[in-house]
């Protein structure tokens, strides 16, 4: 008797529980609710990946000095493109669209942001966050900007 | 409660079945509701499947032999430990407890996303569902369901098959399944980016570290399945090629090849149709290796099961899933293109194309070697069993260009490697090769594959070595650090690279552990209380092994025989070594217990063959001591265990979480402004 009175529990609960969101029409997301993922996201992370790959083959002597600025720049061209493209679809995403001049002023400086961070050496290869020429740490996540720093930053930043 | 966790393991299949439809159908239509009712059915059947295993275990605490599958699997004499081990000694309820871990990463995976990559969820949920309906349904419907009852209640067991009555045999199993279940997930995630069309990188991102968890634990897996053959089987040697052996590698040189290929993906944006079969291959094969160990198709030391059925609905599922996957990737076949080709033969991108085709070819053969007993039969109506000489003459070159590329990989640099830097970044590995070679040839050892595997682990060690002295030695400079901080910072900034080069040293030690214990010395001897048996080590070491007598004794399990033997090295006493014959009262054939006296330099690894008076020995009788052993002196065998343990340590830095992953996981896209605003 307990048996069975166990077995119509268990089976009611599990029936209540999975048929609920049917009927009262509770519903889950079908899309992402944080942007993290995005495909331009992924993209973007995946060329800073790469780029700090290239700087570590470098500073190792995998790759010469030639071959090292040509890949360089065309991750660094790589990852802004995907950056660009993270920054459309959050307007899309309908993150307040800034004006139009604003807009590419900011891209703008965004992308020679970029450009200074990687002559120096501080982009962040935690967060892929670009910093000033002197930074020793990351301004986005606080990481320590690491091996790939070329030593012509560092003088700056360390009296 | 046995009842009521029968009666979960019936409703775990309609519930299963219904959130298959509900997430197929919910993802169609893009219904939230239908989908959320899916993904809540993967927590009730995890919630079902749970109840069913705690009916097994209750049902073998509880001595209930009323029950099939406790009767054939444990008896009362059994220790507890073994009892509740009994959910999966045998093939019934190792496939509950397959389809509870599965049940298990599903929930995992479907509470990890409950936020994000909501656009694959339907998907994976439908695909993860479907495996767990089909393990569902083979053990309600193929004759093994494990609550099977017989006719009348038998007053004790039959008990559990003494081998497996060993610890590492009750962690081989579970760490073989954790790596094989683990794997539906990344599965789940590539049939869904296949279902929804995107192909880019993302799926491999969400899944990497399932991949890596999933590779971890095969790994481990096999290592532990090797080291119980070496302490159980009383053989001396610690894999035999058998067919189930074969089962759980195939999966896991599948599962390499695609960890390296991603990388591929990931970095190149190239070969994406290929890790999608890989993906799907490789968890064909680990659905294979299950079923492998677990129908007695072929013969082999872990068959404890016979059941043709079961052998059919199997290839069935396999050939429909196979069917699938074939059809997905065509159907997108043009979203699969990759996006650049390779620049260069020297690249990195094509030693890892090497990789991934090697790894594939020695699948391929180690297949065909396994199921070669079953063609032979269908062609030519006998069956042929192919030995390890088949095997080893094919694994072995393969492995040693595998051994080689674990060095060639990290310094050839992505894309495009010019000579010149290949040959600064090869030329002192090489000459270590050599200098190994040389050496050894004048300490007087022969061989060429031995030669060749000491050459290639010398090249791969200096590389890694020089690796790490790079990296340490570069961040020192730049953070002022002291060179063991430099050195550990060195790791944790960039884990999975660094996690991975101490793979491929555990990788080097395994190998240089296969070729040592080549070299092995034997030696078999009949002897009496006092006697020596002397056996000289391929180092030149001198063991002496002096026999002091045998006791016999009977616990309710079994009687053991146990043999001590005294043992000096190079005349100096080093201690003893215990080796045991064991019948154990459910069994007829004596079990041999090994006794291994290990050493990082050589194991000693005595086995009592047999004694000459069973009767006397019984009774201890002072005069029935005679007894025949074979001593076997295997050099660095030792190590293949040293570099399983590295290789653990590798894979869980290279696994654990936070911020050591190449890029932190909590930087969204959205502070991109804000960070704008401080630089």
């Amino acid at each position: 008797m307990t048996i069975l009175l166990g077995a119509v529990l268990v089976a009611a609960a599990v029936v209540l529980y999975v048929v609920q969101p049917v009927f009262s029409g509770e519903q889950a997301p079908l899309t992402s609710l944080d942007e993290e993922f995005t495909e331009a996201e992924a993209r973007r992370r995946l060329s800073l990946m790469a780029l700090r790959d290239v700087e570590y083959d470098y500073a190792t002597g995998k790759v010469d000095e030639h071959d090292y600025r040509r890949l360089r720049d065309e991750l660094a061209r790589e990852a802004l493109e995907a950056l660009r493209e993270v920054r459309r679809s959050q307007e899309e995403a309908g993150d307040a669209p800034p004006q139009e001049d604003a807009m590419a002023d900011d891209l703008e400086r965004e992308i020679a942001a970029y450009r200074i961070a990687l002559r120096a050496g501080t982009l962040c290869d935690q967060c892929g966050s670009a910093n000033v020429e002197e930074a020793l740490f990351c301004a986005t996540c606080g990481a320590p900007l690491g091996p790939e720093r070329k030593e012509r930053a560092a003088p700056a930043g360390r009296s | 409660m046995i009842l009521l966790g029968e009666f979960a393991l019936w409703v775990a299949l309609p519930v299963s079945i219904w959130g298959i439809v509900l997430a197929f159908v919910g993802g169609r239509q893009q219904r939230g509701d239908l989908v959320l009712s899916a993904e809540r059915s993967v927590y009730a059947v995890f919630f079902l499947l749970c109840l069913t295993s705690l009916g097994i275990i209750l049902a073998f605490l509880g001595g209930h032999y009323e029950y099939w599958y406790v009767w054939a699997y444990s008896s009362r004499e059994l220790e507890t430990y073994f009892k509740v081990t009994g959910l999966w000694a045998g093939q019934r309820g190792s496939l509950v407890f397959w389809v509870l871990l599965l049940a298990l990463f599903s929930s995992i995976a479907v509470f990890q996303n409950r936020r994000r990559n909501r656009e694959f969820m339907p998907a994976v949920v439908g695909v993860l569902l479907t495996i767990t309906a089909f393990f569902l349904g083979v053990l309600l419907f193929a004759d093994v369901n494990p609550f099977e009852r017989l006719a009348f209640t038998p007053a004790n067991g039959q008990g559990l098959n003494p081998q497996l009555q060993n610890y590492w045999m009750t962690i081989h199993p579970p760490t073989l399944y954790l790596g094989f279940t683990s794997f539906s997930v990344p599965f789940a995630f590539g049939i869904a980016a296949l279902v929804t069309g995107k192909t880019d990188a993302r799926w491999l991102v969400v899944t990497r570290r399932w991949t890596l968890m999933s590779w971890f634990f095969l790994t481990n897996g096999i290592i532990f399945g090797m080291r119980w053959a070496y302490e159980e089987l009383g053989w001396g040697g610690y894999w035999f090629w058998d067919p189930v052996e074969n089962a759980s590698l195939l999966p896991w040189l599948t599962a390499t090849a695609f960890l390296h290929s991603i990388m591929i993906q990931e970095h190149r944006g190239m070969l994406k149709m290929w890790n999608l079969s890989l993906v799907s291959l490789t968890f064909l094969l680990t659905v294979f290796a299950t079923f492998l160990t677990r129908s007695g198709l072929i013969e082999s030391v872990h068959s404890f099961a016979q059941n043709t059925r079961i052998a059919y609905i199997f290839l069935a599922f396999m050939g429909a899933a196979a069917a699938v996957c074939l059809i997905l990737i065509l159907w997108r076949k043009d979203d699969l293109r990759g996006e650049r080709t390779i620049e260069s033969f020297l690249s990195r991108e094509s030693a890892f194309l090497m990789n991934n085709l090697i790894l594939l070819g020695s699948a391929f053969a180690v297949l065909w070697g396994t199921l070669f007993p079953l063609i032979s039969e269908g062609f030519a109506g006998q069956k042929v069993a192919v030995g390890p000489a088949f095997f080893n003459r094919v694994n072995i070159p393969i492995g040693l260009v595998l051994l080689a590329l674990t060095g060639i990989g990290p310094v050839i640099a992505w894309r495009r490697a010019t000579r010149r830097n290949l040959r600064r970044n090869f030329q002192a590995p090489v000459m270590m090769a050599v200098a190994v070679v040389a050496g050894l040839l004048i300490a007087g050892m022969r061989g060429f594959y031995a030669l060749a595997t000491f050459a290639i682990c010398g090249f791969v060690l200096t590389i890694l070595a020089t690796e790490f002295w790079k990296g340490t030695k570069a961040r020192a400079r730049i953070e002022g650090e002291g060179p063991g901080r430099a050195f550990l910072h060195l790791i944790a900034r960039n884990r999975r690279r660094w996690g991975g080069y101490i793979v491929h040293v555990g990788i080097v030690l395994m190998f240089a552990g296969f070729a040592g214990s080549s070299f092995q010395t034997e030696i078999d001897q009949s002897v009496e209380p006092g006697d020596q048996i002397r056996a000289a080590s391929p180092f030149g070491h001198e063991y002496v092994l002096t026999y002091q007598g045998l006791s016999s004794s009977r616990t309710p399990n079994m009687w053991q025989w146990v043999a001590l033997m005294d043992v000096s090295r190079n005349g100096r006493r080093v201690g003893t070594i215990t080796s045991e014959q064991r019948i154990y009262v459910t069994a007829d054939q004596p079990i041999r217990e090994v006794g291994i006296r290990s050493t990082p330099v050589e194991d000693v690894y005595v086995i009592l063959a047999g004694v000459d008076d069973f009767e006397g020995a019984v009774l201890n009788d002072a005069s029935a001591q005679g007894a025949v052993f074979q001593v076997l002196v295997r050099p660095l065998v030792g190590w293949i265990w040293y570099g399983g343990l590295v290789i653990t340590l590798g894979s869980l830095i290279a696994l654990w979480p936070g911020a050591g992953a190449p890029v932190r996981r909590e930087v969204r896209a959205a502070p991109a402004r804000t960070r704008l605003a401080k630089v």
